[in-house]
């Protein structure tokens, strides 16, 4: 399939931008917006997003087939991590879904289009994304959320990182040829001054995505005028209780912890680093590590995990290697992991202290006696948390629930279900569309 | 005081002093490939000699072997002999020595480290430490003149492998010349005393004296900085030497180290050719060295071999300390060209473990390496934080 040269990160890797070509764009953009996506009904909006996402989920869809046979060399994802992950985002795509994001962020799904009691929304005219990472559902979701407020969008991506974006925005163009004329993609490593400046001058609001010094050096930049919206780098971590570790319900924790080690193969920041299992259920946490592992291998030869760099191979075999010189010398840590490569790695240590996992499926199994216990390992990370996935009988989980909540996540969700939030999801515990918006109050 | 391993220790002292004799008969041979010398052409079973003997009486490394299946009854190649990460050293005691034998201990430098890398020294293996570091340092330096030591002294800190080298060096020589200009902040780093080093290189140019300057990238950073902000420049006499060694340990800010010496050349006049790269930690007892050379880059024209900088630094150890460029995917060791992480076979290292498996990337040349340096994780694939 070739993809026509519609938007920037089509143009051919010699090609370089220029601040007047990014002003430009910039004008177009507002004037296609002006034309053809303000005057839309949320309704509208919502359908063909809707409609967009059943065609991506179609095995036949074009552009599926696409970004499942090249996805694995472009983002280092294998297919099956792709066509997993992919699959989890669209599914979220229904009226009802949608219906249910509007009334929670405007209290009222039609808040955009009119006043309602009083009160109605618009959205930025030209909404800036400055998107990190291979991963492609923080991006796609903002430029959902961008195209539900009528915005215009100019999404920069990481270097070499356009590449899901880019798709979807063509799908959407082919699906309606005048709202892909809203949206801009265009890749770039960051930090280029001329290129940035050039477009946050035009910018009304910027969303970001990065570590605290990318963001920092963002919002120091932006014009006045300019809203920023920054989200930083987020570690989760899962927790397991006692009473779920029995031998009726063991298999499905395993395989639900497994999920959320090997989804987006755990690059996202709803994965998890570490996994805390509490000790003296009917199986135990050693027991529940070691079957883990066995899941992980297993896993590795249906949904295996994509190639990485040496870089990022260097740091997961030093870590291994100073791992197993523990493990030789206390009976009470263990390491598991894949031969002859660094596919998976599952440690077992018994320090509470939450661990920065190196990624790509390193995960630590941690045993705690008590949630206070874990209280006390995840401490140092207050703030840094985004979610806590959460495997335990369902009349526990509320208080753990908000247990978890007051002390900072801010989001809880069940073990397996980390890296698949719901429409609905509000960002670092920011509202999804209520920060993109203005309101007008309207007096009678 | 263990016979098996102070017999091994005389025998290999032995074997690297006639080694430099032998090799510096052949010194004008500059393109000399390295492992030269059939003194060490029972590299093997010297090195399974030495695994024998610390899997018997250096219990920490044991427990890794025995946790690894691989033990002398069964490992017969010494690229199989189980190498210990660095990281190790900071949790355990690998060493051969009982506490009462044990004389010195050299820790890993960095001043954020919570716990150093701890490299336990005897009077013995002090002495294989000299012999080694003495033998490597000849070999690069030869009469290296008078020296100037940009770095504390070995009473302002004892427990660096890099100053105690150093002192050899200068004790070696002889020169009453020869100091060190730098010294110990109230925080525990090391700073450069201006003053004296600039005076050392003002004299040295009046009086028309090689000079050779020692010392960390750092502490280079520290002193380069100081003469661009002073508008001072160098030219130092002919055949004035560097010898500079890796690591900046946030001490100073990073250069790559092409632009390094670039400065070196035009701050203080010595040329590219005279400026000697040192591979070492405290964690071994024996050095790599790299002279800076064009003869790869031609190499790289002609498309034979690919390089990822212009001018490349070909580390080698000595005869008796071996390298091995293992693929951090794989475990194995990689292909001529290719990156991986450098594991060292140092003989040298009898009290402690040989086998030393570093944090550090380089690319396989003959039987050296290229340094590229620690992993860098330059941009995140995903939002997740991750630390290296």
């Amino acid at each position: 399939m070739n993809l026509p040269n519609f938007f920037f990160a089509d143009l051919p890797p010699e090609a370089t931008l220029s601040p007047p070509m990014i002003a430009a764009a910039c004008d177009s953009l507002k004037r296609n917006r002006e034309k053809h996506l303000l005057p839309r009904k949320t309704n509208e909006i919502v359908k063909i997003l809707c409609e967009i996402a059943a065609e991506w989920l179609s095995p036949e869809n074009k552009f599926r087939r696409f970004a499942l046979e090249f996805g694995p060399a472009e983002t280092g994802f294998s297919k099956t991590v792709l066509e997993k992950g992919l699959d989890g985002f669209f599914r979220r795509f229904t009226p009802e879904n949608f219906q249910a994001l509007l009334e929670q962020e405007l209290g009222h799904a039609r808040r955009l289009d009119e006043f309602v009691a009083g009160t109605m929304a618009r959205g930025p005219e030209l909404l800036v994304h400055i998107a990190a990472g291979n991963l492609p559902n923080p991006t796609l979701m903002s430029l959902t959320l961008g195209l539900l407020t009528r915005s215009a969008q100019f999404v920069k991506c990481a270097s070499e990182a356009s590449f899901l974006p880019r798709l979807f925005a063509h799908s959407l163009r082919e699906l309606d040829p005048k709202l892909g004329a809203c949206l801009e993609i265009a890749g770039w490593r960051g930090g280029n001054a001329e290129l940035e400046n050039a477009l946050f001058a035009h910018a009304d609001c910027v969303t970001a995505t990065g570590s605290d010094e990318t963001l920092e050096q963002i919002r120091a930049r932006l014009p006045v005028k300019v809203r920023f919206l920054g989200y930083g780098q987020r570690v989760s971590f899962g927790f397991v209780t006692r009473e779920v570790l029995r031998e009726e319900e063991i298999e499905k924790v395993i395989s639900r912890a497994a999920d959320d080690v090997i989804a987006w193969d755990q690059n996202g920041c709803l994965s998890p680093h570490v996994i805390y299992v509490e000790e003296r259920g009917a199986v135990e946490s050693d027991e529940f590590a070691k079957r883990l592992a066995v899941e992980l291998a297993k896993r590795e030869t249906t949904e295996p995990r994509g190639k990485i760099s040496v870089d990022e191979a260097a740091v997961i075999a030093s870590r291994r290697a100073i791992y197993e010189t523990i493990a030789a010398h206390r009976a009470d840590a263990k390491i598991w992991s894949s031969q002859g490569s660094t596919a998976w790695t599952l440690v077992f240590e018994h320090d509470v202290k939450f661990r920065f996992s190196p990624l790509n499926r390193f995960i630590f199994v941690k045993p705690v006696p008590d949630l206070n216990a874990v209280r006390q390992g995840v401490d140092e990370i207050l703030g840094k948390v985004s979610t806590v996935g959460i495997a335990a009988p369902p009349a526990k989980m509320k208080d753990l629930a908000t247990h978890f909540a007051r002390w900072g996540a801010t989001r809880i969700c069940p073990l397996g279900q980390m890296q698949n939030p719901p429409l609905t999801w509000r960002h670092d515990g920011r509202p999804a569309l209520g920060d993109l918006i203005t309101w007008t109050d309207f007096e009678l | 005081m263990n016979t098996e391993l102070s017999h091994f220790a005389a025998r290999l002292r032995g074997l690297i002093v006639v080694g430099a004799d032998v090799r510096s008969l052949y010194s004008t041979a500059i393109n000399e490939p390295p492992h030269v010398g059939s003194y060490f052409q029972d590299f093997n079973e010297l090195a399974l000699e030495l695994f024998a003997f610390q899997f018997k009486y250096n219990s920490a490394y044991q427990k890794i072997c025995e946790a690894g299946k691989l033990t002398p009854q069964t490992v017969e190649h010494w690229t199989q002999i189980p190498a210990v990460p660095t990281a190790a050293f900071k949790e355990l005691e690998l060493t051969c020595l009982a506490p009462n034998e044990r004389a010195a201990v050299f820790h890993s430098s960095g001043t954020t480290e919570q716990k150093p890398s701890r490299h336990f020294h005897s009077a013995e293996s002090l002495a294989v430490y000299e012999a080694s570091l003495w033998s490597g340092f000849q070999h690069h330096f030869g009469k290296a003149g008078e020296l100037v030591f940009l770095t504390p002294n070995a009473s302002a800190a004892p427990r660096s492998s890099l100053v105690h080298m150093f002192e050899i060096i200068r004790q070696k020589f002889g020169l009453p010349e020869s100091v060190f200009t730098g010294s110990i902040s109230t925080d525990g780093s090391w700073t450069l005393d201006f003053t004296a080093t600039i005076q050392k290189l003002k004299s040295a140019c009046n009086t028309d004296t090689p000079l050779t300057l020692l010392g960390t990238a750092f502490s280079f950073v520290h002193l380069l900085d100081f003469l661009a902000e002073n508008n001072l420049r160098f030219k130092l006499p002919e055949n004035s030497r560097v010898m500079e060694t890796g690591g900046y340990k946030n001490r100073s800010r990073v250069l790559p180290k092409e632009e390094l010496h670039a400065l070196i050349t035009e701050r203080l006049g010595v040329p590219r050719e005279n400026i000697i790269c040192e591979y070492g930690m405290s964690e071994l007892s024996s050095q790599a060295y790299a002279v800076t050379s064009d003869e790869w880059r031609v190499a790289s024209k002609t498309g034979t071999t690919h390089h990822s900088s212009p001018i490349t630094h070909h580390f080698s150890f000595p005869p008796w300390a071996r390298v091995q460029i293992i693929s951090p995917e794989t475990g194995r060791g990689v292909a001529e060209g290719e990156t991986g992480l450098i594991r060292i076979f140092d003989l040298a290292n009898i009290f402690s473990v040989a086998a030393i498996q570093t944090e550090d990337l380089g690319v396989r040349r003959g039987d050296g390496f290229e340094l590229l340096g620690r992993a860098q994780l330059a941009e995140p694939r995903g939002c997740s934080l991750m630390t290296a």
